[in-house]
């Protein structure tokens, strides 16, 4: 049984983003040189006005039945990532737990999150914000799938309100409330090393024309760039261009 | 006997005081540690005066590590554990106390902030130090750090590694690197020499670089509290990554924010009063000023070996408090919801024991031993209660003081039946306790008309 990769790769209008390309080879080719299976999910599973393509994620273990997958460990990761050709083997360093990489951002936006999360849905629940993880990232296995079921639950049972906060203040899909549902489920996490989710690099001051980033860490997350839509295509194929330029030659 | 540290580094270096706007800022820095030192029994080291007073060649970043164990010596301070705690970090007044926290460890905190300049830090020190291969992902901050005797020698030895380089030291800090002082040699010194890092404490109490991470920030979008999400879920503000001349503006603002929690009076006994509520959330117990009082005329030597009964436990704050001070605390309660929830509260107490009675029908000798020394009464408020309270307490006691709550609760009954026994010669008042009666409102929504509180029989 293999490892295996999960990565939303559903087009808009028959065309899949450019970025997510880049982000896609890079990871085909680190999985081959792994032996680690990748599934691309490339059709929602219900109607994505209905549920976010971003919490039909949490279908992954029904998704991978429906196609008579066999996986070992699971990793979930956003498209807009671009792994190191050179990137160890993480699957070897997760204790068997549920991973995820702590989220070193902006704290305005997770902690604004997290107190709407916490007075509209949570009933005053509360953790520790230095133990927010980043749901770009998750590594889990089997004895998740009872957990990816309550998430599920969850976001059917309280769909009205998760929209109208998604909507209304702009703090991101299932991330914060998986951050509190993982704790309210008492599932033990494993919060892995920045340099296998490299969040928010321009606050580091490390997005640049010398790719520093790629000297500090394995796994490049293109998010919290200004004008994303600009920023984030060019940065991502700079960037697989600079590392896998010469290997695809 | 030993104890624990905050060594706190504090030199004025005269020819750089415009650019950190004279260091007004020490002022209230220094107040807020001097504060959680007093209130966590951490003995409180400013490191004012420099060892050396050449502060070119000594710059003050390098004194505070390298002279830290001589300078401790020559104070005669025997020191446990130090926490090494830069002027510019400012300590939240109810902080846990970190040094129940390191595993005794050398503790630091991963410095992920601006990742590229300590990449160039890093590189550019590369060659001093051999090429070793310095781990950028256990690179700490040294303006917080936390250490003890077992590491002198590794820090001895970096005050020699320096003393033998100096102008080179000099050289790559002014003019080669140019990125900080002593921080990326004491990494490469720390890993060169395989000190145990202990990296995994709270991110809060290492809030540095906090515009950057945006936590200046408050929740803009919902609500009307305005506190700064760095106030409300930090321990430890570093105010640090910002123009060093806006550096004292801003500890400036936040002390005139958060200040009036740094209260020295009432240091010692601000942990203790933080463990339970008050009657500013909860009007059936007392106010935080009176159990600060309390606290205050009986949390010393003579009273730690005594004990106390508490007529009308209710839901056991006050109880949780007193535990604090006597060697036993008996609790009265009659209600069962009440109990249940006085035990709750105070389960991890171990010198507390309930007794369920009615005060005014079971006989006191049936339920309450004789040796006991103070009587804090709360329980029935009518006249005839207040009045049976005093009587029984002094029959069945020898000589206790009596501590009394809701003196000047509305209609005036047990302000009546104190008064009453003052008057008689039964009880010799000592003092008021509490808040002031324009500061009070009773469980029933009426202003109280006289103080919270007071003792009698005192001494």
């Amino acid at each position: 049984m293999k490892d295996l990769v999960f990565i939303i790769a559903v087009k808009k209008d028959g065309q899949l983003k450019k970025e997510y390309e880049y982000s896609i080879k890079s990871w085909e080719y680190w999985c081959k040189k792994n032996d680690v299976e990748l599934f691309l999910m490339e059709e929602p599973v219900t109607d994505m006005n209905d549920m976010h393509i971003i919490w039909q994620r949490y279908f992954l273990f029904d998704m991978l039945d429906h196609n008579e997958i066999e996986y070992n460990q699971i990793l979930m990761v956003d498209a807009d990532t671009i792994i190191h050709p050179d990137c160890p083997n993480f699957f070897n360093e997760t204790d068997d737990k549920y991973c995820l990489i702590h989220d070193d951002g902006s704290y305005d936006w997770i902690l604004r999150g997290m107190e709407h999360y916490k007075k509209y849905v949570f009933n005053d629940e509360w953790f520790d914000f230095w133990e927010y993880g980043n749901s770009g990232f998750q590594i889990v296995n089997k004895k998740h799938r009872p957990f990816f079921d309550k998430m599920r639950e969850f976001y059917f049972e309280h769909k009205d309100i998760i929209q109208q906060i998604q909507s209304n203040w702009g703090i991101g899909t299932d991330q914060t409330p998986l951050n509190f549902m993982l704790r309210k489920h008492d599932i033990d996490i494993n919060l892995m090393s920045y340099k296998y989710n490299m969040t928010c690099m321009p606050k580091k001051e490390i997005l640049g024309d010398d790719h520093l980033y790629t000297k500090l860490g394995w796994i490049y997350h293109f998010n919290g760039i200004p004008d994303k839509n600009v920023n984030v295509p060019l940065l991502m194929e700079k960037s697989y261009n600079y590392l896998y330029g010469n290997l695809d030659d | 006997m030993k104890k624990n540290v905050v060594w706190w580094p504090a030199i004025v270096h005269k020819e750089n005081a415009h650019k950190y706007g004279d260091y007004n800022y020490f002022e209230y820095t220094r107040k807020s540690w001097e504060y959680w030192c007093e209130r966590n029994d951490v003995l409180f080291v400013p490191f004012t005066e420099p060892v050396e007073d050449d502060l070119f060649r000594f710059r003050p970043n390098w004194q505070k590590i390298i002279f830290v164990f001589d300078e401790l010596d020559r104070l005669g301070i025997e020191y446990d554990q130090i926490f090494l705690a830069d002027s510019s970090c400012m300590i939240k007044w109810d902080a846990p106390n970190i040094f129940e926290l390191t595993d005794r460890k050398f503790v630091g905190w991963n410095d992920k902030d601006n990742m590229r300049w300590i990449y160039d830090s890093i590189q550019g020190y590369k060659s001093f130090f051999d090429g070793f291969e310095l781990d950028q992902y256990s690179y700490i901050s040294s303006g917080v750090i936390i250490f003890n005797e077992t590491h002198r020698e590794v820090i001895e030895g970096f005050k020699k590694l320096y003393l033998d380089n100096i102008d080179k030291f000099i050289d790559l800090q002014d003019n080669i690197v140019k990125k900080g002082t002593e921080q990326t040699p004491f990494n490469y010194w720390l890993q060169i020499n395989k000190v145990e890092l202990n990296l995994d404490l709270p991110t809060a109490f290492k809030l540095t670089h906090m515009h950057r991470k945006e936590l200046f920030s408050h929740n803009w979008q919902d609500g009307d509290d305005k506190t700064p999400f760095f106030i409300k879920y930090g321990y430890n503000w570093v105010f640090n990554g910002i123009p060093k001349d806006d550096r004292s503006n801003l500890i400036k603002q936040t002390w005139d924010l958060v200040g009036n929690n740094y209260n020295m009076d009432t240091a010692k006994h601000d942990k203790i009063l933080d463990e339970m509520l008050h009657k500013d959330t909860a009007k059936y117990t007392t106010s935080r000023k009176l159990k600060s009082d309390i606290l205050k005329e009986f949390g010393n030597d003579k009273y730690k070996d005594k004990t106390i009964v508490e007529i009308g436990a209710s839901q056991g704050h006050s109880t949780r408090m007193l535990s604090h001070i006597f060697k036993r605390v008996i609790a009265v309660e009659w209600d069962d919801w009440n109990l249940e929830q006085a035990r709750n509260n105070n389960s991890d107490r171990d010198n507390v024991e309930f007794v369920k009675m009615d005060l005014y029908y079971d006989r006191w000798e049936d339920h309450l031993p004789d040796d006991v020394d103070v009587v804090f009464i709360d329980a029935g408020h009518e006249y005839h209660q207040v009045k049976m309270d005093i009587e029984n307490s002094l029959k069945r006691f020898n000589n206790p003081i009596l501590v009394f709550d809701d003196y000047g609760l509305p209609p005036g009954e047990v302000k009546k039946a104190i008064d009453e026994k003052i008057e008689d010669g039964v009880l010799k008042f000592h003092k008021f306790i509490g808040e002031k009666s324009e500061d009070l409102i009773s469980q029933s929504g009426t202003k109280f008309f006289d103080m919270e509180g007071c003792i009698c029989n005192f001494g």
